[in-house]
């Protein structure tokens, strides 16, 4: 059965730059006759509290982990309803069973040492438990594909604008991808990238140098069955813009890629599709896309999210570079309260509440202070930690 | 001078002969002179004005008459020994007739018992008397006691406008026998001879009796009048609503002349726009390409150019129409009723008229626009034979964007052309031949590495030929092409040429024949199709794109058809028509099985198969039936009554709620099945008060086998569509009322449509189901409709019009909750189009100018101000959700997003 779909598999061509051209000629036209976009409110819809299950099976140790949510109403913050008290299980096809056990609300992890092997088929089974009815659902078998490591992770400096007119030049940073498969099997990736950077407070503060990450929150997919070979010579990943600090100091990207069947591939293009490619004059009619998990007890319950297995590689580069232009995020600082030293705070702040202070003794005398309003000013680990990362020092 | 070539009239008046041609004195000489030299010569001298036709006078040579002083005498003399006849009116026509004289009774008729002077034929019953009956002799009476039957023929025009007129019943009470006359205005019978009182009526249309006296075969032509009051002062002709005329329920004619006068958007007439303000016909939103007509989705309209059909209607993917309006004769919306002729889709067929080059001088017009200039051109390369008309138009929007101080939109290019040619070749009474070419083209770049081009092309030769005065061909081979290429090289290494086309050759032949009280048409329609899905291949040296060709669809379209038009009395008529329709898909194709007992997936193949090449993969074939009943209730009303079938072989597979640009054409295949459609409806229609029309028109129409995509899906280079493919069914309904006043001064229109539709999708998987398989509203369901239309004509020179536009907002999808997976925030969407977005309205007003009317300038100016939505107002096209951060917020995107104003100049010359 594989082997006939990859012979016979759909060709899909839904390359980003050629989505890409058609949203730039209608931004031709729609300039041409003085479209508009303007925010939309919607009267609050009826939401459905579907079950969302965040599933991934690997072949690496400690990457396993299926996480089960509840969907949120549109409009307020999106913070994760986690679904506790849910019993999970992973079968494979050879007659195994791996019980799954609730870590952190919502969380289920296999035994630390479980790993899926190449080759064979994994099925997901959820129980919803207690607090949903004990509600049974079950994955289509989904088999584990291998993947090719990545070839490199590069980066091309990318100028946003020239110098002009006492302005300096504005730089950014385009992150890119290479891999290829010598088998030529592979045919379908995705990426999930998180980036850590070192960052400092120009201040004279207790918190002042920290390390944050962040999670790569778009979806990344390339299918090469388009090509003569799986190659893949260069995926535009990530692109940081010059209004952050991440470029400032020393910027690090771990990239995972992971290999994907086809029927994953085509929901995770799918979702791309209504999710991401909107705004057009052309868009595709939205729609929730069906996910490989279906309700047992009833089978028209829309279940959210995939179960994934596959391979994953992974690989890491730092970025230690000078950029042009990098935006100084802490220009509104010093729009606060300046006064001398010997001043009391004013009676509506209270430090370390609402007020930080983030320099104190600026020469020359009478020696002053600056109380801040913003805590980022003021205490670095309010967007990071201080603690350094281990891999910090392999760039060493 | 125009009037000269229109086929001949009889104007009858109760004027006397005798005492009219007297007035006319005429002395000199004629010698030699050819008649129609001698026409010019005495219209100069005389306040006269002559109608024949060409072919009647080519070989007439003036003689000397010495003796006549008067116009009649000469005309007595010239036609002596010719079939030739003439009637001179008070008014100062001078009417030229072929094979029967034209006789006004020349006494009122209360005094005389027997104003038919054949006494010997059956004698006139009292009732038959009445003022306003002239009676008429046809054929030569020597010949009125030969045996057998005498065939009448001839054509009805309206006395306004000069146009013929079909669908007039001809009936004769006395034999219970008639006919309805076709598109040419021409209608035959067959009678004993005799004497009878021959009844004209058509709706909309002052009811006429003629006395004949049959001797023999000859010709009977008339005219009517129409029962409003023409308007004569005015620039614009006074054509009647040609709803009323139709014999078809649901047949829409677009008057060029109030056409020419609609506000524009962007200074651009254009022809689909104007076809969105029929009730009835609808869009998704401004700039979408197509139009939705009685809830039938844009792939389902037939667009017809020289008789070939158009594959994409638009430049700038829906912001103009792909047809230059200079071009256009005439336009005709069939959104029910479907003539029997016509085949291949089912919401709607839009027959687009072509004009002919002027046969008697040069003439030609110019004009800018904001967007375009134009140029066509027109005029005799053989005088009354042989004419050429030839049309361009070239945007110079490249150079509007290039001072746009964007380097993104200032290295851009977005411009289209399009050029028509026509020749025609009338070469004798009886064939006439032409030939008619038409290209588009669009072209898109995006910096220098990206481009975009579509391109249509038409080509059709048709062969008209009159075997008698009873049976007409049309023969005419085209084709037709449509295809769009996109490269890229943004990447080096993935660079690459995307390109589908479509190919069509269509041959046809049909035949209009009049038989009895039946007028029949019948026919053949052959079309070959080749498609190319898509093909994807590497760009440049650099490119690792494998390359990839999908595999060619071939496959022929056939139908023969027959229909009958006939009386059952004079008030009601039946057209029973019968398409057989038939279709034929080719190999070499490979096919997936796929197993049966799962939804169809890549991984639910379980076998193929190899078609060789000629091999048929399939074949569909069906009857359509189309019928209709007219009820004439009286001159003043009507009642039709319609059913008709149609089936769809032809797909445009869209996943987009408009026409996007990258969407493909498809031909049933294997698993696409043929599109059924049948629909019903029933109008009624009124002409009252001297000005106003008013019609009422109902329909309910259900369409199988549709498709539908499952959500999400791309399918560009797909080779395995059907797994992707939701099959729907659909159904709609409505109520179109329209209220107009055609004449006067102040004319407008008043159409409110109430319309549904809905979709439903069947199949025994979820996967293939939305909204679980219940009827849900279609992309264009929009339920009220209100469109007024208004025009003023001041003065010959100046005109005002304006036009209006409410409708519901169409349904859209909203997302109703948002989930997090891997850190990315995901929205769940409601119900396929659960929502609605806000109402649409729009309010547009141009004035016109026309600079000069003094015939002798060599060049006439005209200025259209026109501004599009008036009112600025920000009408959603759609509404969509993106992720800001971790929140979605909405936006809604709106085309026109303020007022649009333009001047268009244009100049004949």
């Amino acid at each position: 059965m594989f082997i006939l779909s990859c012979i016979y598999s759909n060709k899909k061509y839904t390359e980003s730059q050629f989505k890409h051209l058609i949203r730039v000629i209608i931004l031709i036209i729609l300039f041409m006759f003085n479209s508009c976009i303007s925010q939309f409110i919607p009267s609050a819809g009826i939401s459905a509290d579907l079950l969302v299950v965040e599933g991934l099976i690997t072949d690496q140790p400690g990457l396993n982990i299926i996480k089960l949510s509840i969907s949120m109403p549109l409009g307020g913050r999106s913070i994760t309803r986690s679904l506790s008290g849910g019993s999970v299980t992973v079968s494979d096809d050879m007659g195994n069973d791996y019980n799954l056990s609730e870590t952190t609300q919502g969380t289920y992890i296999p035994d630390p040492s479980f790993q899926g092997v190449v080759g064979r088929s994994y099925t997901l089974h959820v129980n919803s438990g207690p607090t949903r009815n004990n509600v049974n659902y079950v994955s289509t078998p989904v088999l584990l594909k291998p993947v090719p490591p990545i070839d490199t992770v590069y980066y091309e400096r990318q100028v946003l604008a020239s110098a002009s007119d006492g302005y300096p030049s504005q730089e950014g940073c385009q992150i890119y991808l290479a891999t290829h498969d010598p088998e030529n099997k592979c045919r379908f990736y995705r990426w999930e990238f998180e980036e850590t950077w070192e960052f400092s407070l120009p201040y004279i503060v207790p918190n002042s140098h920290c390390w944050t990450t962040q999670y790569s929150t778009n979806i990344n997919i390339k299918n090469t069955s388009s090509l003569s070979e799986d190659k893949i010579v260069k995926f535009p990943l990530n692109f940081v813009t010059n209004n952050t600090d991440r470029l400032k100091e020393k910027y690090s990207i771990l990239v995972k890629q992971y290999s994907l069947n086809e029927e994953e591939y085509s929901y995770w293009e799918k979702l791309q599709n209504t999710i991401e490619q909107v705004g057009s004059l052309y868009d595709m009619t939205p729609e929730s896309i069906p996910s490989n998990i279906l309700c047992i007890e009833r089978p028209e319950e829309k279940v959210l999210g995939y179960f994934s297995v596959s391979g994953v590689k992974s690989k890491r580069i730092f970025i230690k570079d000078q950029f042009r232009g990098i935006v100084d995020l802490y220009t509104d600082c010093e729009n606060a309260v300046i006064g001398p030293v010997e001043d009391p705070v004013p009676g509506n702040l209270t430090l370390g509440v609402n007020a930080w202070v983030i320099i104190d003794h600026r020469e020359p005398p009478p020696p002053y202070r600056i109380i801040t309003f913003i805590k980022g000013c003021a205490d670095c680990t309010s967007r990071g930690t201080t603690v350094e990362p281990d891999f910090w020092k392999d760039s060493k | 001078m125009k009037l000269r070539n229109l086929i001949l009239i009889i104007l009858l008046l109760a004027t006397s002969k005798v005492g009219a041609q007297e007035k006319y004195k005429l002395s000199g000489s004629f010698k030699d002179l050819t008649f129609k030299e001698f026409v010019a010569k005495t219209e100069k001298l005389l306040p006269v004005k002559f109608f024949y036709k060409d072919e009647w006078i080519n070989e007439l040579k003036l003689g000397e008459y010495p003796d006549c002083s008067t116009l009649s005498c000469v005309l007595d003399n010239l036609f002596k020994g010719s079939a030739l006849f003439y009637v001179i009116e008070e008014s100062g026509n001078i009417v030229i007739t072929n094979n029967y004289a034209v006789k006004i009774s020349s006494l009122p008729v209360e005094k005389d018992n027997k104003f038919l002077p054949p006494s010997d034929f059956s004698s006139l019953s009292e009732t038959q008397r009445t003022a306003e009956i002239s009676s008429v002799e046809i054929g030569n009476p020597a010949e009125k006691n030969n045996p057998g039957k005498a065939a009448v023929s001839g054509y009805i025009t309206n006395k306004d406008t000069r146009e013929p007129v079909a669908g007039v019943t001809v009936f004769i009470q006395k034999l219970s026998l008639g006919a309805i006359t076709n598109e040419y205005g021409f209608y035959t019978l067959t009678l004993p001879r005799g004497i009878y009182q021959v009844k004209f009526s058509f709706i909309g249309m002052r009811e006429k009796t003629l006395n004949v006296n049959l001797y023999g075969a000859g010709e009977l032509n008339t005219d009517m009048s129409s029962v409003l009051i023409p308007l004569k002062e005015t620039v614009i002709s006074a054509q009647k609503s040609v709803t009323l005329q139709r014999f078809e329920v649901g047949a829409e004619k677009i008057n060029m002349n109030s056409f020419k006068l609609l506000p524009t958007s962007m200074g651009e007439s254009d022809i689909i726009k104007s076809v969105l303000l029929l009730p009835g016909v609808q869009s998704v939103g401004e700039g979408s390409a197509g139009f939705n007509v009685r809830g039938g989705s844009a792939d389902q309209n037939l667009i017809l150019l020289y008789g070939a059909p158009i594959y994409n209607s638009s430049h700038f993917f829906g912001f103009f129409s792909a047809v230059n309006s200079d071009i256009i004769k005439d336009v005709t919306l069939y959104k029910g009723g479907i003539p029997s002729r016509y085949g291949g889709r089912i919401s709607s067929v839009l027959d687009i008229g072509a004009k002919e080059g002027n046969k008697k001088e040069f003439s030609g017009n110019a004009g800018i626009s904001p967007i375009t200039a134009h140029l066509s051109v027109e005029g005799p390369i053989i005088k009354d034979t042989l004419t050429y008309d030839l049309t361009a138009r070239t945007t110079y929007s490249n150079w509007i964007l290039g001072l746009i101080n964007d380097p993104s939109i200032h290295n851009s290019r977005a411009s289209f052309y399009d050029f028509n040619g026509k020749i025609t070749y009338d070469f004798n009474k009886n064939n006439k031949i032409d030939l008619s070419g038409y290209t588009s083209h669009d072209a898109f770049r995006f910096k220098s590495d990206t481009t975009y081009r579509y391109n249509n092309n038409v080509i059709a030769l048709k062969w008209r030929h009159f075997f008698n005065s009873r049976l007409f061909s049309s023969i005419s081979v085209n084709n037709s092409s449509y295809d769009y290429e996109v490269s890229s090289q943004y990447l080096q290494t993935e660079a690459f040429v995307l390109a589908h086309k479509i190919n069509s050759t269509g041959f046809k032949a049909d035949f209009n024949w009049f038989l009895g009280r039946n007028e029949i048409n019948f026919g053949l329609d052959l079309t070959r199709y080749a498609i190319n899905p898509g093909s994807y291949l590497p760009y440049g040296d650099s490119s690792v794109v494998a390359p990839t060709r999908l595999q060619m669809q071939r496959s022929w379209e056939g139908a023969l058809y027959i229909d009958d038009k006939f009386l059952i009395n004079d008030m009601l008529s039946v057209n029973l028509g019968l398409r057989m329709s038939s279709y034929f898909d080719f190999g070499p194709q490979t096919v997936m099985i796929y197993n049966p007992e799962f939804s169809k997936s890549t991984s639910t193949i379980i076998d193929t198969l190899n078609f060789k090449s000629g091999k048929v993969i399939n074949k569909y074939a069906g009857p359509e039936f189309r019928v209709s009943l007219n009820y004439r209730i009286s001159d003043k009303s009507s009642i039709k009554i319609n059913y008709n079938r149609t089936r769809q072989y032809l797909h445009l597979l869209s996943n987009s709620t408009s026409i996007s640009p990258t969407d493909t054409w498809k031909l049933s295949d294997y698993y696409i099945k043929p599109e059924i459609g049948d629909q019903v409806a029933a109008g009624f229609y009124e002409v009252f008060s001297n000005s106003f029309e008013a019609s009422a028109e109902i329909y309910y129409k259900s369409i199988q086998n549709m498709i539908d995509f499952k959500g999400g899906t791309d399918f560009i280079m797909d080779d395995n569509i059907e797994k992707d493919i939701v099959n729907v069914k659909g159904k709609a309904y409505g109520l179109e009322l329209v209220l107009k006043r055609t004449e006067g001064k102040l004319r407008y229109s008043i159409g409110y449509t109430y319309s549904r539709t809905f979709v439903r999708s069947i199949s025994d998987f979820s996967e293939e189901m939305i909204n679980s398989g219940k009827w849900f509203p279609a992309n264009f369901d929009k339920p009220n409709d209100l469109i007024i239309t208004f025009n003023y004509i001041f003065s010959r020179r100046f005109s005002i019009s304006s036009n209006y536009t409410w409708s519901t907002g169409r349904p859209i999808t909203y997302p109703v909750s948002t989930y997090a997976m891997y850190d990315e925030v995901l929205i769940h969407y409601s119900d396929r189009n659960k929502y609605r977005i806000p109402d649409y309205s729009r309010l547009d007003l141009s004035f016109q100018v026309n600079g000069n009317l003094r015939a002798r300038r060599l060049i006439h100016p005209n200025w259209t101000f026109s501004v599009y939505n008036l009112l600025g107002r920000e009408n959603v096209y759609s509404i969509y959700f993106k992720k800001v951060g971790d929140l979605y917020t909405g936006y809604k995107l709106s085309v026109f997003g303020r007022a649009i104003p333009s001047v268009t100049c244009s100049f004949d010359f």
